[in-house]
Formats: C-alpha cells, structure tokens, sequence
C-alpha cells in the first residue's frame, strides 16, 4: 500500500502513547507490528480472525474423536476376535485412543489454523513496513487514506516519538 | 524500556546460541561417548540377540523397560508445568517455559527408543503401529500397549507443536539477526510469523488453546503407561491408584530434572538475572510437595496390600521391602522420600549446590523406583516355583546410559540452535516489570 505513513519506534511506552493520541484524534485503522506482544500491540482493536480459531479446535477434535471411533469399530469388526470375554465393539477400552486422538487433532487443527490465519492476516500490513521490525523497533503504520487527510499535520505530530516516520 | 535493557535482554536470552563455553564442549563430549558406549552395547544385543541381557522367565521386562518408563516420566512434567505456568501467568515462565519444553520432547523421542530396543529385532518395530488388517497384523484395541503408541505419538507429536508455536516469534526475531546457514533455516521454520497485532492476537487466542488442549494430553500419556501395569491381575501392579501415583512420580521427577538442566544453562551461561533464586525456590517448593505425595502413595500401597490381605499381594510387598531387593526399596525411600524434605528449609531452596544433589538422588530414587516395582513384581508374584531374580547385565546399563547420553546430546544441541528462553516473552515479561504500577506492586509486595 504506497503512500502508508510508517513510523518507527524504539520503546514500546512511546508506541502506545502515539497509539493513544491517534485513538483520541479518532484515527483509526492504525497497525502495530511488533516483536513481542507489548500492551501496543493490543490497541489496535484485536484485529483479525481470531473468533474461529476455537471452532477449529472443536471441529479439529471432533474429526479426532470421529477418526478414532471408525478406526477401532471398524478394525475390530472385520477382524472378529473376542480377547479376554470382552465384547467385540469395547467402548470402554476404546475410550483411551478416543481422548488421545480427540486432543491430538484439536491441537493439529488449532496450530493449522492459526499459521494459516496469521498467513493471511499480515497481507493487510505491507510487506515493507513488517521488514523494519526488530528487537528495539517497534512499527507503526497509518492507512494513506488517514495519513493524506486534512489531519496529516496533527497525525505527524502524534507520531512525534517516532526516530523515523517515513511515507 | 530502554534500548540497552532490550539489548541486554536479547543477548541474555540468546546466549547460549552466540557462546560456546569448556562446559558445553565436556557436556556434549560426556553425552556423545554415552551414547556411542549405549550404541555399543546395542549393536551387541542385535548381533547376538537379546541374550546378551538379564531377561529371563520370569523376569522379561528389565532395566531397558524401566528406564521408558522413567523418560516418560520425566516428559509428563515439562510442558505440563509450563501450560500450567501459562495459565497461572506466573513469571517463572519466560525463564524457565522454553527448556521445560524442550526436555518434553527430547525425553519423549529418547523414551521411545527403549521399547524399540527392548522387542529385539529393531527393525521390526512398526509392527507395533496398529493399522487394519495390514499383514494380518492384529491391532489390539482393548490392550494398553496398543493406547501405549496412541498416547505417546499423540503426546510428542502436540508436545513438539507446542514447542514450536511458542518459538514462531523468536524464529521470526532471530532470522533477522543471523548470518550462513541458521538465516534461511529460521526464516523457513519462523512460517512467515512477523509480529503484526493481528498476527500477535491469533497468536494470543491460540496459545491457550493449545495450552489447554496439552494439559490433560499430558496426563493421560502417564496413566496410559501406569495402564500398562495395572490392568494386569499381577500383584503390586493391580491397583486403582497407579495412574495418579504415575502421574505424581512423573511430575516429582521432571520437577527433578529442570532443576537440573536450568542450574547448568544458569551457570553455563550467566542467566543469574532472568533464572533467579526465587525460580528455584519455588520448584524446591513444589520438588517437596511432590515428594510429600509421593511418600503418601508409598505407604498407601502398602496399606491396602496389608489391610485386604490378598496373600500374594502381601507377600509382593513384604518381599519388596525385605527381600533381595530390600536395598532398592529404601535407597528409593531415602532419595524419593526423605531427602527433599530438607526443602523445608529456606537456605536449601535457595542453595543452587544443595538442590542439585537433592535433585540427584531424585533422579536415581525415581529410575531405581520403576526398576523395583517392575521387577519385584515379575520376580516373585503368584507361583513361588516361579519366582526368580533379575540383575541386569552391563550391556543393559550401558543401553541405559547411552539413553541418558542421547537426552543430554539433543538438549544440548537444542540450546545451541534455538534459543533456550522465549525472547519474545522475556521482553514481554521485563516490559511489564518496569511499568510504574508493577514496580509499585513489587515494592508493596516485598514489604
């Protein structure tokens, strides 16, 4: 997105600060990128899609429990042997492999979705400004459509912390 | 947050990637001819076959099946403390998450080569994988070794996941700052990861879920393995209370053996401002719970063997604790039982040197715990002209050393690739600390 306003910080306290004056001249739309989760990072208004990810995890372990139920009733079926007097379809000795593989694919899901949720989430955030992150640079990045306003002096001037503010 | 404290905190964090001391160099020289010594002895029991160890009727699982149980163990504990921490948002995390971890699943993978060891042609240990009807293979889903291979794949495969998605961020930090082969491999593994507030909020809301999803995970794989024992009829085996006792002594011995590992990255490489005395006080405070409980379940044991009566159980524990094995049995007593209770006292948790011998002999009471139960058990249980006695030979030892070498071999070669503390939280973690209000309620705490 050319013409963003990208300013850089090198102390979290001062990103939030700047965050907090653009919140009160009702800027909105800024992005924060940085490499810890500061308390900046969470006055951006918690976007992207984060509501699904606890579905994913149920549906995740549901397909778990699911896959794990039809592996051993159907294992167990075609091959027909009685071990032990104890009924051919065992639901309380199948219970183990249910609970392990229900966790096991609730995680697998929770981690697919949140590496592929994340993937597409940072294609909102041009790709140069998530480039001048680092351990000491924090990122602050205001939409163009904000930075070329009739505000574009006073959002500047917000940004006045910043060791850089680039467009 | 000052830039130089930033600067300190990333070096700090990633000392043990930049620096190579004398101690790593003799560590990994230490764990590597274990392992060759371990390597040794096995080549030795596949060349000429499982003869080579102490196995015989009536005692067919040994020191190589004590030694799976004990690394298993040892697993339960690290990422189950760490979710726990998580949740409980306690500080201890950032110092102490990321090894506990990583001890997670380098246990895992060197416990999962002792049944593999143990079945005697290696090679042939996918059998044990149970899938339909493949070479008339017979999966066994009533059995527990079948819930055995479910519960331990399940359990390294979200251990490992959990390890890696808490090392995203770094991955992400460190391929920054990184030149030759470590720049695309961290770039590679970091997945894309670069710290946008939508990035971090997944990351937030994913995090607890996957901690959750660990915790009872991380349970069950012990009791599963406690299952192995105890839905048998043998005596001292066929208990009720063996899944939490598993699980108690699983957590008492991993407890053992961060302590351990985190006194070595502490020393080895000058972490004294993020791993703290306070650290180790509270896992000496929680090594001595455990040890409290684990001395409870001891003496239950017997209780109920003694009150019921059932001959051959009370002869199974009475043999224990005075028969051939009567030196294992209070030597376990000694190191499991008594000595952590000197963390009753404020100057050994706090003393770096004593809690290393406590935990020590923890470490030795527990390995010499699964060998008794195991064994006394199998040694002399219902038929008396079927009783027995088991030593384990020296190849056998030298197996489980080699197994101590392994786990020692892949921790220390984790810290030197990856980073042993979580950068990302530590900067979190010191941010906060120097916030005005949390100085406030550190003052008002210590006063």
């Amino acid at each position: 997105m050319p013409d963003d306003l990208v300013a850089v910080f090198t102390d979290p306290d001062l990103a939030a600060a700047a965050l907090g004056r653009l919140s009160a001249m009702d800027v909105s739309g800024a992005r924060v990128i940085s490499p810890a989760p500061y308390p900046a990072v969470h006055l951006t208004g918690r976007p992207g899609p984060w509501r699904y990810l606890g579905a994913i995890a149920l549906v995740g372990g549901l397909t778990g429990l699911g896959a794990a139920t039809a592996l051993q009733v159907i294992t167990s079926r075609s091959l027909n042997i009685i071990v032990g007097g104890k009924p051919i379809v065992s639901w309380p000795a199948f219970g183990v492999v249910m609970f392990e593989l229900t966790l096991l694919f609730a995680g697998a899901f929770n981690f697919t979705a949140l590496v592929v949720l994340c993937a597409l989430a940072r294609r909102k955030v041009p790709a140069a400004a998530r480039r001048l992150v680092d351990t000491e640079r924090i990122v602050v990045v205001i939409p163009a459509a904000q930075a070329r306003g009739a505000d574009a002096g006073r959002i500047r001037g917000a940004l006045g912390d910043a060791v850089e503010v680039r467009s | 947050m000052s830039d130089s404290k930033i600067t300190q905190i990333e070096r700090d964090t990633l000392a043990t990637m930049a620096s190579t001391s004398w101690l790593y160099w003799a560590g990994l020289a230490a764990s590597v001819g274990l392992v060759a010594l371990g390597g040794w002895a096995w080549s030795l029991a596949l060349r000429r076959g499982l003869g080579v160890l102490g196995l015989n009727e009536p005692v067919m699982w040994g020191a190589l099946i004590t030694t799976f149980v004990f690394f298993i163990g040892v697993s339960h504990s690290g990422t189950l403390v760490s979710a726990i921490l998580y949740f409980t948002r306690s500080p201890l995390r950032a110092a102490i998450g990321r090894s506990a971890e990583a001890m997670t699943v380098i246990t895992i993978l060197t416990a999962g080569l002792y049944p593999i060891i143990h079945i005697g042609r290696s090679w042939l240990f996918f059998f044990v994988l149970a899938y339909p009807n493949q070479r008339q293979l017979w999966p066994n889903f009533r059995s527990p070794l079948t819930w055995d291979v479910f519960a331990i794949s399940s359990y390294v495969t979200v251990s490992g996941l959990f390890l890696y998605m808490g090392m995203l961020p770094d991955l992400a930090l460190l391929s920054r700052h990184v030149t030759g082969w470590r720049r695309p491999l961290y770039r590679m593994l970091s997945l894309g990861f670069s710290g946008t507030d939508a990035e971090w909020t997944l990351f937030e809301k994913a995090y607890p879920i996957f901690a959750a999803v660990v915790i009872p995970l991380a349970v069950s794989v012990h009791s599963v393995v406690s299952w192995d024992f105890a839905m048998s009829l043998m005596p001292g085996w066929h208990s009720s209370i063996f899944a939490p006792y598993f699980v108690a002594g699983a957590i008492f011995s991993g407890i053992a053996m961060a302590i351990l590992l985190l006194a070595g990255l502490r020393r080895g490489y000058k972490l004294e401002r993020h791993i703290k005395p306070a650290h180790f006080d509270l896992l000496a405070k929680l090594l001595l719970a455990m040890s409290v409980v684990m001395t409870f379940v001891y003496l239950t044991e017997f209780f109920m063997a003694f009150f019921r009566g059932n001959a051959a159980e009370v002869e199974t524990f009475r043999w224990r604790a005075t028969g051939a094995y009567a030196w294992v049995f209070w030597l376990v007593m000694v190191c499991n039982g008594v000595a952590p209770l000197a963390c009753f006292w404020a100057r050994v948790r706090r003393s770096l040197p004593a809690l290393i011998v406590i935990s020590v002999l923890v470490t030795i009471g527990m390995w010499l715990e699964r060998f008794l139960f195991i064994v006394t058990t199998l040694a002399h249980s219902y038929d008396p002209a079927n009783w027995g006695h088991y030593t384990p030979t020296w190849p056998e030892l030298l197996i489980c050393l080699g197994g101590f070498g392994w786990f020692g071999m892949l921790f220390l070669i984790f810290v030197k690739v990856f980073p042993s503390m979580s950068v990302a939280e530590t900067m979190q973690h010191e941010h906060a600390l120097s916030l005005p209000a949390a100085e406030e309620t550190e003052v008002s705490h210590a006063g």
